[in-house]
């Protein structure tokens, strides 16, 4: 049973997510983390980009905000998100993790430990290994894995990583990855 | 593999009963991050790192100061700083003195920025400020001044958006040389903040989770910029009214660009973009 779903992406991920959103209906049951890698100086106008074609709201947390169903929650630029315990997310500054912050391992780490074999991960085009280690503690902890299929990526720095590191249960294209979320209930 | 929420428990407890810092009501991943990050650099286990902290007062104390070390950077989100230039800032103005205190102020940055911003306005000299920190490696390195040059690049784009801009009136161009605030050296990758910046602060050693008072009573505006996020919803309550206490009627709080502040203790607050007012 999903409670949650993450996504990960960098360079090569924003059509792709948005794609995704687009497709998700209004009553979609699952909260869904958001922790995508932007350029240092594009740090506004993200989220309103990405608001156009959801259906459901994305917002850029404030700390400590609880995590609801329905509701896309996007790193804000510069601060690394960690899920915790009560589902709330919690935000930091600390170090850039492999040049990195928000670090998308430190989002699916965290989002791991929480929700256990509950959540689901999945890794989209970009250009570095950020997201790997993250993916396989899904995985080790009973939560399912998808990876977008590389031969689809822009860049398939990222994926490529994630498979090396990680035996996946799905490696989708864009249009797999909305069919199998759609199927949640 | 990581650390167990029991040893965790068990780190905490430890630190509590050898010494006054209480980290229970810290944020629970972000100081697992650091507690791991702990052991890994010491080459220890949990049971050993307990040990230590049980019978060597400076370990303890150099472990509480890498678990709260933070980031900070010159100018971080520009757009506070505008609102601070154009929009709290000359409400000050007709004060005798502003009283700032900068609250875990970490590694400085941010205090010379609005030394910095306080100096193009004309209110240096009226200012007396206050800059605080749990952790006394980093107001070591504040009063150093000193900071990496490559990691501050992009930063000066953020001097420019507040320094020299005006978002009010585009035609504004203030050409305020980076020689009259720090010094840049390519060569050692270093930036020197002047003597003249480095001498206003009282840098000061102080724990918000005790939050034991100082002579500073009260102050017309605080920055307690990205510290709250590292503490759970109820440490975050006490704090919100200890910051509150400390403010005067009218006075100015900021906190970082996603803190809110939660609670009853918000309608004490009217809030202005980023800023909360203190009503009453």
């Amino acid at each position: 049973m999903h409670k949650a779903v993450i996504i990960g992406g960098s360079a090569g991920s924003f059509r792709v997510i948005t794609r995704i959103l687009h497709a998700l209906p209004k009553n979609f049951p699952l909260p869904v983390l958001l922790n995508l890698h932007r350029l240092k100086h594009v740090r506004s106008g993200f989220v309103e980009a990405l608001s156009i074609k959801s259906n459901i709201p994305v917002i850029e947390p404030y700390d400590k905000e609880s995590i609801k169903a329905g509701t896309a929650y996007l790193a804000p630029s510069n601060y690394h998100m960690y899920i915790e315990l009560n589902k709330k997310i919690a935000l930091s500054t600390e170090e850039a993790v492999n040049h990195s912050r928000p670090s998308i391992d430190l989002s699916f780490e965290t989002a791991a430990h929480t929700y256990q074999r509950n959540l689901l991960g999945i890794i989209l085009s970009g250009a570095n290994k950020d997201g790997a280690r993250g993916l396989k503690k899904i995985k080790d902890s009973g939560g399912t894995a998808i990876v977008q299929d590389p031969k689809e990526c822009e860049v398939a720095t990222m994926t490529e990583a994630a498979l090396k590191m990680t035996q996946v249960d799905h490696v989708f294209s864009t249009q797999q990855i909305i069919d199998y979320l759609l199927k949640i209930k | 593999m990581g650390l167990s929420d029991t040893e965790i428990q068990s780190f905490i407890s430890t630190i509590k009963n050898h010494s006054e810092y209480d980290f229970s009501e810290y944020s629970e991943k972000s100081l697992k991050r650091r507690i791991q990050k702990v052991i890994d650099d010491n080459r220890i286990d949990m049971p050993m790192l307990i040990k230590r902290l049980q019978n060597d007062r400076q370990f303890l104390e150099k472990t509480v100061r890498d678990i709260t070390v933070n980031t900070t950077e010159l100018f971080r989100d520009p757009k506070v700083w505008q609102d601070l230039r154009f929009r709290v800032l000359p409400r000050l103005k007709k004060n005798k003195t502003i009283n700032i205190w900068h609250a875990g102020c970490s590694t400085g940055q941010e205090v010379y920025s609005l030394l910095i911003l306080l100096n193009e306005m004309g209110l240096f000299d009226k200012a007396k400020v206050l800059a605080t920190d749990i952790n006394e490696d980093a107001l070591e390195e504040a009063k150093k001044g000193v900071y990496k040059y490559r990691f501050n690049i992009g930063y000066l784009d953020n001097f420019d958006k507040v320094i020299k801009e005006n978002p009010f009136n585009y035609e504004e161009y203030n050409d305020v040389p980076y020689s009259r605030y720090f010094r840049i050296n390519k060569s050692d990758d270093s930036l020197l903040i002047n003597d003249f910046l480095k001498k206003k602060p009282i840098f000061r050693k102080h724990d918000l989770v005790r939050g034991e008072n100082f002579y500073f009573a009260k102050f017309d505006l605080i920055l307690c910029r990205n510290v709250i996020i590292y503490f759970k919803y109820e440490l975050q309550s006490k704090v919100f009214k200890m910051l509150h206490e400390h403010l005067y009627t009218h006075g100015y709080l900021l906190f970082g660009m996603h803190e809110s502040m939660l609670g009853d203790i918000a309608n004490r607050f009217d809030k202005k973009g980023h800023f909360y007012r203190k009503k009453y």
